[in-house]
């Protein structure tokens, strides 16, 4: 792994002053200030975009895909996020925003409610009624919370349910669709994202489940903002809304839950929060739970870190265009086809979800053992304070890299102070 | 063979921490690159007679003790001991009050739960004095 993993987030570090915001918030401790500029460790981000977020200066920040890429492909597609909805007033339609997004230079505008909508279906009618499914179920679309169960939660794969995210599966039928219907190849078909999330970037490069993403790009919402903006205004060809009452609850905390219909669940947002909830899973102590629905950001994918609006207020949004929608129904033909896509593997995680054992101090036990003495010894003589003025985000952590040898020049100044003190007296 | 050991205080009724010293374990481990569902096993087996501590008993220790082929869980309380052990140990059976049941707690699962999880079990219990839980999970089968 390592170096071929290929994160979305990054750091700028021109703009980096060396505070510790970023540091405090990591929920996998992968950050760490050296030389007074932040440092993310490969192996640990999970791209979740906390410190994108919580920068004060704008120095963590996002690798999407350049625009000139549409370039490369004869005919394109572009997919925003239903998070879009929410980035606009209400007075503007989703028409508007859609024919605004084609001006830019897309043949075609596929709503990712088309993926939304057929997992909604599919996990309400067929997933949540067989018998042999670990309980609770977590959802498999935020692959922020995926990696963190790689991570920190590996008993906890097999709960993991194991259909695509509605962006994959919309990609595969717009592309199969545009083949068809265009008489051109796959390959010349170029499918591009506009996200809210870092973490999705990351995905579309390396996915989890599958071998390859059907999606060839992902510009960054914001990026992408003020040309959709300026091509704003005008409605005249067709309505190319597909929308459903559903799909539109689902980029919202809560909304998949609500849109599953599920009675017996718990909606989770947050990373700090997710991870407290899959704590009590690991436990055990949730198994008479159906169905649990955890995004790392703050309300939803509308919290997510590449977004415009903030999430109270594109949450807002979007309820509004959900409540004049009308509930989807479908019929027992389509559903089946949405079962046979299924079971063919064709919208499934087909690949298996590895854990991923970053946190080992050693690969060998014998010598974990011996580093772990270790680090309790240096604890002990630590203040304990996890100021983070040290470049690692607690004093654990700080033991942690001195024994692992990845922190050889780094000083507790805690500890030199009351050292001097001391000397003084 | 080198070990690592770590001794936890638990008090009675202290509510607010329960579950902080399984959750310490549980970090512990995944450092330690123990096997995951082994980590579980562990994990639920600590926080269970980390409840039971501080709901039953008048207060105690929980040590953890690893090497690198079985790790030892030893819960010791300073009582009040348990009256019948073998009823105790029946699924279903539990002392506690309704008010404790209402918050969950108490379902008669936590000694039950505790033998499942371990490759070996063993309880003493003293009334007056204390009761012992003596617990082993295997790292490596066969050995």
């Amino acid at each position: 792994m390592g170096e071929e993993y290929k994160h979305s987030v990054i750091l700028k570090e021109d703009r980096c002053i060396g505070c510790t915001s970023c540091l405090k918030v990591c929920p996998t401790e992968a950050i760490r200030v050296r030389e007074g500029k932040a440092k993310i460790i490969p192996e640990r981000c999970i791209d979740c975009g906390e410190c994108i977020k919580i920068c004060p200066n704008h120095a963590k920040s996002a690798i999407t895909d350049d625009l000139s890429m549409i370039k490369k492909f004869k005919y394109t597609i572009a997919i925003p996020s239903l998070t879009i909805y929410g980035q606009f007033p209400s007075n503007i339609s989703i028409c508007e925003m859609l024919n605004a997004i084609k001006k830019i230079g897309f043949d075609e505008v596929v709503e990712d409610t088309v993926g939304a909508d057929i997992s909604i279906h599919l996990i309400k009618e067929y997933l949540l009624k067989k018998s042999d499914m670990n309980l609770p179920l977590i959802n498999s679309s935020c692959p922020a919370v995926i990696r963190l169960i790689q991570m920190r939660f590996p008993d906890l794969i097999p709960n993991i349910i194991d259909i695509e995210t509605p962006l994959e599966i919309t990609a595969r039928i717009a592309k199969k669709e545009a083949s068809r219907r265009e008489n051109i190849k796959i390959e010349d078909i170029g499918v591009f994202f506009i996200t809210p999330c870092t973490a999705r970037v990351t995905s579309i490069r390396k996915p989890i489940g599958i071998s390859k993403s059907y999606v060839d790009g992902a510009f960054s919402m914001k990026e992408i903002y003020g040309e959709i903006v300026r091509n704003l205004g005008d409605c005249n060809s067709s309505n190319m809304g597909t929308s459903t009452k559903e799909s539109l609850y689902w980029p919202i905390a809560g909304g998949q839950a609500a849109a599953l219909g599920i009675e017996n669940y718990l909606a989770v947002d947050g990373i700090h929060d997710v991870i407290r909830v899959l704590e009590e899973v690991e436990l055990g102590k949730l198994e008479d739970v159906d169905f649990i629905e955890c995004s790392a950001c703050s309300g939803g994918c509308v919290g997510g870190p590449l977004v415009i609006q903030n999430s109270f207020i594109a949450k807002n949004r979007i309820m509004k265009y959900a409540r004049k929608m009308k509930e989807t129904k479908h019929t027992i033909e389509e559903l089946d086809s949405f079962i046979k896509m299924y079971e063919s593997g064709l919208i499934r995680l087909t690949e298996k979800i590895e854990p991923k054992s970053v946190m080992t101090l050693d690969k060998d036990i014998v010598k974990s053992i011996q580093k772990m003495e270790l680090v309790t010894e240096i604890l002990k003589s630590l203040p304990g304070l996890d100021c983070g003025v040290c470049g690692s985000p607690t004093c654990r952590a700080f033991a942690e890299d001195i024994v692992k040898g990845e922190n050889c020049k780094a000083v507790c100044i805690v500890k030199t102070m009351n050292g001097f003190k001391n000397k003084n007296k | 063979m080198g070990n690592i050991a770590y001794d936890f205080q638990i008090e009675k009724d202290d509510f607010e921490r329960a579950g902080e010293a399984s959750s310490k374990i549980k970090k512990i481990l995944r450092q330690l690159g123990i096997d995951s569902g082994i980590i579980r096993r562990v994990a639920i087996a600590a926080y269970e007679v980390e409840i039971n501590l501080v709901i039953h008993s008048l207060g105690g220790t929980i040590s953890i003790s690893i090497d690198p082929k079985s790790i030892m869980i030893i819960a010791k309380d300073i009582g009040p001991g348990i009256e019948n052990v073998e009823l105790a140990m029946k699924e279903g059976y539990s002392t506690a009050s309704d008010k404790i049941r209402e918050m969950g707690f108490g379902a008669g699962m936590g000694l039950p739960n505790m033998k499942k999880c371990a490759d070996s079990f063993y309880i003493e219990s003293i009334i007056g004095k204390g009761t012992i839980i003596t617990m082993k999970m295997m790292l490596k089968d066969g050995e």
